[in-house]
């Protein structure tokens, strides 16, 4: 606790290049060399006074207590005999000292295709997609993407090309050696040089018989990043060292052969060996492929501005929520921003929990309320509200894609239906998609079977329900490995024959299906032409001729508390609703390298919704009450640029039909829907295929894809002009029943009507300047029109022109 | 600030007239003011002699197999030559398929680079990055659209946009990836205007682009100025993006509404229905004509995506099999329809004298697999595809660079994407040193280092 502390108060002063670190660690914190032609690279990391850390591997002087075990040369270690040492690090006086363990260094050297060989076609790119490892190979030579399939790879180089490109009897011979080389002739020119450590390697595994992965052999199953984090200075230079952590426990050095890249090259760059260049303050992770698997480091710079530490201990913390959040904003030297206001914190609060404007009577009530319990209980009574359950029943059918488009108007509404039945009785998350995925019936009785009905075809089904669900997009393997992410063909095949035995038929009336549990149906795996057992992504694999229902299976896998994914997809959803960002953004895409801005932050949310049951609301009301959510879109002096740590509220466009209903609820217009009744709010409507120009011109998503990049949020020239032009907001201000109308009814004042046009549309009291340069030029606008005898009320005009301003501003537009 | 229409006022019902409000200032209509634009010629960015030199970009979404297209083979085994034969043109010695009869009337006027390749995934959207921005988005690097970078530096011309997306931008193409169709690191105010709508619709038109009669002249004037003086409380949000963008966005609208010139130049009604004939009536045809009109009105990019996607819809992707293209759509739908917009935008450019002035650029995201596949059709092959150029400087009737005797890979001068964006660049005249104002104020060149312009087409 003190140490942290201590660490804490260090980073609140600029970073200066400290002369000598207050303490040194060696990376990886133990080592074990097996085979003399293992090795492995150290990283000797200094911590300083200022909490930042530097690469002073260059710098250290290393002694091994026993100097016949092992030799260092270069930050790279290498055996010369059985046993164990320690090795002692020291730099400017500092030392550390980490345990080496040398074994079978007599055992001859014999490379193992999976663990040698592999690596290196893959770090030569001979299997990258534009090589050998397209769909079609390359001049009749094909291996498999990114060596995802070692046996297969092992047979086309031994047995094809009638033995000549691993020559067993005459290694030189070989064209695995001869082509990468330029020796002879090679279309994708030179890979490695002649007598270089790969072309050794691949040398050596020929004249060992070239065998093939043995079936006991060690799998790589995890990878370890060393340093996993650390505050860095400006032109800082890192090394990253990349562990293959085995089946058998063994580790080794595979940092030559992995795979690097850089998330934000502003902040930090990486070359193909590992070394993080940092360029300038903020945060990037860098990414790490190796086999299959991936893993990222984080680097970061603080930002340099000068912030008191009482700016942190003085900031208001309400939950646990601003624990985390002061913890990344101080780390990066961000001062948050001031707390919002009453009038400001009720318009926003409605906006987005309920896509609702408040009454101006609302506004004034809440104002002048002095209980300091009052935001809590706005948000109680929020949760409670009807408004409510709309606009969550909107945002979840979009995830589910309700729409007649596919389903017909009477399907559209069984499923709408109980979609927004389950917001009402706010069923937990993972019990909703439980019920989802494992319904069966009728789908007029049950509406969520329609999500059957529009995934008819085993591929989308499973393509949807990962990316609804988890935010995992997995269709790149389906034809092949996952270039990018961890998911291989066979990851993929068995996760479609999850949901293979789901059949339809007719049910009785318009749109109405009966989805029942077919006892067989497989989905082959298009290489292998047979079906794999189903298993969840990174689950427990089910025979295939199991019994159980492998819709359960699926179901009991995927909303449970140990899914990494299920309970953190949701959680990030809500949280962006509510800060105008994903911690992991875009809030769909949570694949493993794209990290979260705030990892520790994004963990305990999750942590808390999964303690309480999935609760949608617990969570909603969480982050409402916490002080991030209550923060001033105002930045200060330092968190101008900050759009990712939540140091202020960021301000965003409202979604294309809260500002329609927004629009209606101040001109006192309704907005009329063909097919619904009058009154119905636009957050109401249960299908998107509703005609709206407005809605469509504004961003309402079609609802075809499961993207959440379907809405859109940017202004357009289109919006512009549509509500400079078009007759939607026009008519409204004309309409003979709305607000004007009744203004002028009943003979209210410019200044009158100004003082309600605040309240309603902009949830706050004018300014005294605002509001006298208002009346002013309105009283102008009305002597103008008075002079035209055809004005049957001069007093109209000029009042539809202030609304509209009102209605097109920013300060309407945005939530803020 | 230029305009045709100000001696042509349209009255109003209440007797004002359109000029009266049409005093919307357009030098920084999309976000760029006169005063960067001035800077950046200091700096050199900016070439006077060249600086009329406009783009049409036809962007063949799907990916034209060199084979059956531009790069035809007739001596390969028939698995490779696949079934169209190749036809002379009117340059002796270059040849291009059948499927492109009207076409091969015009080699005098476009040349072929036959020897483009690029080493990323063979995925539709790396390619679709490349071609358009010149790099593949790596270190969350989101690079900007050629279009929007030109928009960048020349600021717009006249009263439309400097850059605009006909008809659609391109959706999904299943790797879930930016494409590099829009302004990237510099900002949504650089995004190009986008019509989102079919021009080939009968009634097709863009919508409100004028005031309802209703509301006059001075109404609009005063709604402006009020607006202004309602968000004078909130100054600050313009702090952020999308909150100025909003302001730039009326800005924009203003200008529009206020330019006949501008409003006309989307008006497909004024061409004749011989004209539209011509080009083919279906999305793409209309939407070259429609890039004609803008080129004429203006515009200083127009991007024409053929397809959105590849899926369920007849495109270049002629995988064979469903959800993708059989490979006969290239004579029955595809390649006439590419054969009519591309050649009458050339002849009818060519004959104005607009085809010294405007570049046009015809490519895909990658080729096609030399070999047919089982399914009768071809997969992706990035390895080797042709790019059609004319226009702007480009000299026609040749070709640069050959492909190997199955057209599987460069034999001489192979050609990366990045080379193909240094070439527009040159083409407009814009050094290639020139450099961009890249995320946290980070400057980033136009194209990389090394990269140099595809001479052979200049001189």
């Amino acid at each position: 606790m003190i140490r942290k502390a201590l660490v804490a108060a260090f980073l609140l002063t600029p970073p200066c290049v400290a002369q000598s670190p207050q303490s040194i660690e060696i990376l990886p914190d133990g080592v074990t060399l097996s085979g003399p032609q293992s090795s492995h690279r150290l990283i000797v990391q200094g911590r300083f006074a200022d909490g930042s850390e530097r690469d002073l591997t260059a710098k250290a002087a290393f002694n091994a207590s026993n100097p016949k075990v092992v030799n260092m040369d270069d930050s790279v270690l290498r055996p010369l005999a059985n046993g164990r040492t320690r090795l002692t690090a020291e730099v400017a006086g500092v030392s550390a000292s980490i345990e080496i363990t040398v074994e079978n260094y007599q055992a001859p050297f014999v490379p193992s295709f999976l663990s040698d060989v592999q690596p290196v076609l893959t770090k030569a790119g001979c299997n990258s997609g534009a090589c050998h490892g397209s769909e079609a190979g390359k001049n009749g030579f094909k291996l498999s993407l990114r060596g995802y399939d070692p046996e297969f790879d092992h047979a086309v180089l031994t047995r094809e090309a009638v033995g000549r490109r691993v020559a067993r009897w005459d290694p030189s011979k070989s064209l695995l050696l001869l082509k990468p080389t330029l020796t002879i002739p090679h279309q994708g020119g030179r890979r490695f040089a002649v007598d270089s450590p790969d072309f050794r390697i691949i040398a050596e595994w020929i004249a060992n018989g070239a065998l093939a992965p043995a079936e006991d052999e060690a799998r790589i199953i995890d990878l370890r990043i060393s340093p996993e984090q650390a505050w860095l200075q400006t032109d800082a230079e890192q090394q990253v060292i990349v562990q293959a952590v085995y089946s058998d426990g063994s580790r080794r050095d595979v940092t030559r052969w992995a795979k690097f890249s850089s998330t934000n090259s502003g902040v930090a760059t990486v070359d193909g060996l590992g070394r993080v260049k940092m360029q300038g303050p903020g945060e990037a992770a860098i990414t790490v492929w190796y086999s299959s698997k991936v893993k990222f480091a984080r680097f970061g710079i603080p930002f340099d501005h000068e912030i008191t530490p009482n700016v942190y201990s003085d900031a208001p913390r309400n939950n646990y929520i601003d624990d985390l959040v002061i913890e990344k904003l101080r780390a990066l030297r961000i001062a948050p921003s001031e707390p919002v206001g009453d009038a400001a914190f009720l318009r926003r609060a409605y906006l987005d929990a309920m896509g609702a404007l408040p009454g101006p009577a609302e506004v004034e009530r809440f104002i002048a309320d002095p209980s300091p319990d009052k935001r809590q209980r706005l948000i109680d009574a929020i949760l409670e509200r009807e408004e409510f359950i709309d606009y969550w029943a909107y945002k979840w059918s979009d995830l589910l894609l309700v729409s007649s488009r596919d389903l017909g108007n009477s399907a559209m509404w069984s499923y709408y239906r109980w979609v927004r039945d389950s917001v009402a009785k706010n069923t937990p998350w993972d019990r909703f998609v439980r019920q989802v995925l494992t319904s069966t019936g009728n789908s007029r009785v049950k509406g969520e079977l329609n999500y059957y009905q529009l995934h008819r075809n085993t591929i989308e089904l499973a393509e949807n329900v990962t990316q609804a669900f988890l935010g995992l997009r997995i269709t790149c393997a389906r034809c092949h490995n996952h270039p990018l992410e961890k998911w291989t063909q066979n990851d993929y095949y068995q996760f479609a024959n999850l949901v293979s035995r789901v059949a339809q038929k007719n049910g009785t009336g318009e749109g109405d299906v009966v989805v029942y549990r077919s006892p067989s149906g497989d989905i082959n795996h298009p290489k292998l032409g047979k079906p794999l057992p189903p298993r969840p992504l990174d689950g427990e694999e089910l025979a295939l001729d199991s019994s159980k229902d492998r819709r359960q299976h699926l179901a009991e896998w995927l909303t449970s508390a140990e899914n990494p994914y299920f309970a953190r997809a949701v959680v990030n959803k809500i949280w962006a609703n509510f800060l105008g960002r994903g911690i992991v953004d875009p809030v769909d895409d949570m694949r493993a390298t794209n990290p979260a801005s705030n990892e520790k932050l994004l963990t305990a949310l999750t942590k808390d919704f999964i303690e309480h049951n999935f609760d949608v609301k617990h969570l909603v009301r969480r982050i409402m009450l916490s002080a991030t959510y209550q923060r001033s879109s105002k930045s200060n002096a330092t968190n101008a640029d900050d759009e990712v740590y939540y140091s202020r509220y960021i301000v965003r466009r409202l979604p294309a039909e809260v500002v329609l209903d927004a629009v209606s609820q101040v001109t006192r217009v309704p907005t009329r829907f063909s097919g619904y009744p009058e009154g119905t709010h636009a957050i109401q409507l249960p299908d998107t295929q509703v005609n709206s120009f407005f809605l469509t011109v504004f961003g309402r998503p079609p609802r075809v894809n499961v993207d959440a990049a379907e809405r859109e949020h940017a202004p357009t020239i289109k919006q512009a002009l549509h509500v400079i032009n078009g007759d939607t907001l026009n008519n409204m201000l004309r309409d003979e029943e709305g607000a004007i109308e009744m203004f002028l009814k009943l003979g209210l004042s410019n200044a009158k009507i100004l003082d309600h046009l605040y309240l309603s549309a902009l949830s706050r009291y004018s300014t005294k300047q605002e509001k006298d340069a208002l009346v002013r030029v309105l009283d102008e606008a009305e002597q103008a029109t008075r002079a035209d005898p055809l004005e049957r009320d001069p007093r109209r005009k000029p009042l539809e022109d202030l609304m509209w301003a009102m209605l097109t501003g920013k300060e309407f537009l945005f939530n803020h | 600030m230029f305009r045709l229409d100000h001696q042509k006022a349209v009255s109003f019902c209440d007797g004002l007239r359109r000029r009266d409000f049409l005093h919307a200032g357009s030098a920084g209509m999309l976000g760029l003011g006169l005063t960067d634009f001035l800077s950046l010629k200091a700096q050199g960015a900016v070439h006077n002699d060249k600086s009329d030199i406009n783009v049409i970009m036809l962007f063949l979404v799907g990916g034209p197999s060199q084979l059956d297209t531009w790069d035809m083979k007739p001596n390969a085994p028939s698995e490779i030559r696949g079934p169209y034969k190749p036809i002379k043109t009117n340059v002796p010695g270059i040849e291009i398929s059948e499927i492109f009869p009207r076409m091969a009337r015009h080699a005098d006027k476009w040349s072929l680079v036959r020897t483009l390749y690029h080493t990323a995934a063979a995925v539709h959207d790396t390619g679709h990055q490349m071609m358009q921005t010149g790099r593949l988005f790596q270190g969350g690097l989101n690079h900007p659209h050629m279009g929007s970078v030109l928009g960048k530096l020349r600021g717009p011309n006249g009263d439309v946009p400097p850059h605009v997306l006909l008809p659609r931008p391109i959706g999904n193409t299943g790797g879930n990836m930016p494409h590099g169709q829009d302004a990237g690191y510099l900002g949504k105010a650089h995004d190009p205007f986008v019509l989102n709508a079919d021009p080939a619709e009968p009634n097709f038109e863009v919508p409100d682009m004028l005031p309802p009669d209703y509301i006059s002249a001075v109404r609009i004037k005063r709604r402006r100025k009020w607006r202004d003086m309602i968000d004078d409380a909130v100054k600050h949000f313009e702090e952020v993006p999308d909150a100025k963008l909003l302001d730039t966005t009326f800005h924009q609208a203003y200008t529009l509404m206020s330019s006949k010139k501008a409003r006309a130049a989307f008006d497909l009604t004024q061409e004749s229905d011989d004209t539209r004939k011509r080009y083919g009536w279906n999305r793409f045809g209309q939407s070259c004509l429609m890039a004609k009109r803008l080129i004429e009105a203006g515009v200083r990019f127009v991007t024409v995506n053929m397809f959105e996607t590849v899926f369920d819809e007849i495109t270049w992707d002629i995988h064979g099999s469903s959800p993708f293209s059989p490979i006969e759509c290239y004579s029955n739908l595809v390649g006439p329809m590419f054969d009519n917009g591309f050649t009458s935008l050339v002849e009818d450019l060519s004959r104005t004298g607009w085809l010294d002035s405007t570049m046009i650029v015809a490519t895909g995201e990658f080729g096609r697999t030399p070999k047919i596949n089982p399914a009768g059709g071809r997969d992706h092959w990035p390895a080797c595809w042709p790019v059609v150029m004319a226009g702007g400087g480009i000299q026609g009737g040749r070709v640069v660079g050959e492909s190997d005797d199955i057209g599987g890979a460069p034999k001489s001068r192979p050609t990366t994407p990045a080379e193909v964006t240094a070439t527009v660049y040159h083409g407009l005249g814009i050094d290639l040193e020139t450099e961009l104002p890249g995320p946290q104020n980070r400057p980033i060149r136009v194209v990389d280092h090394g990269v140099e312009p595809i001479m052979e087409l200049f001189t």
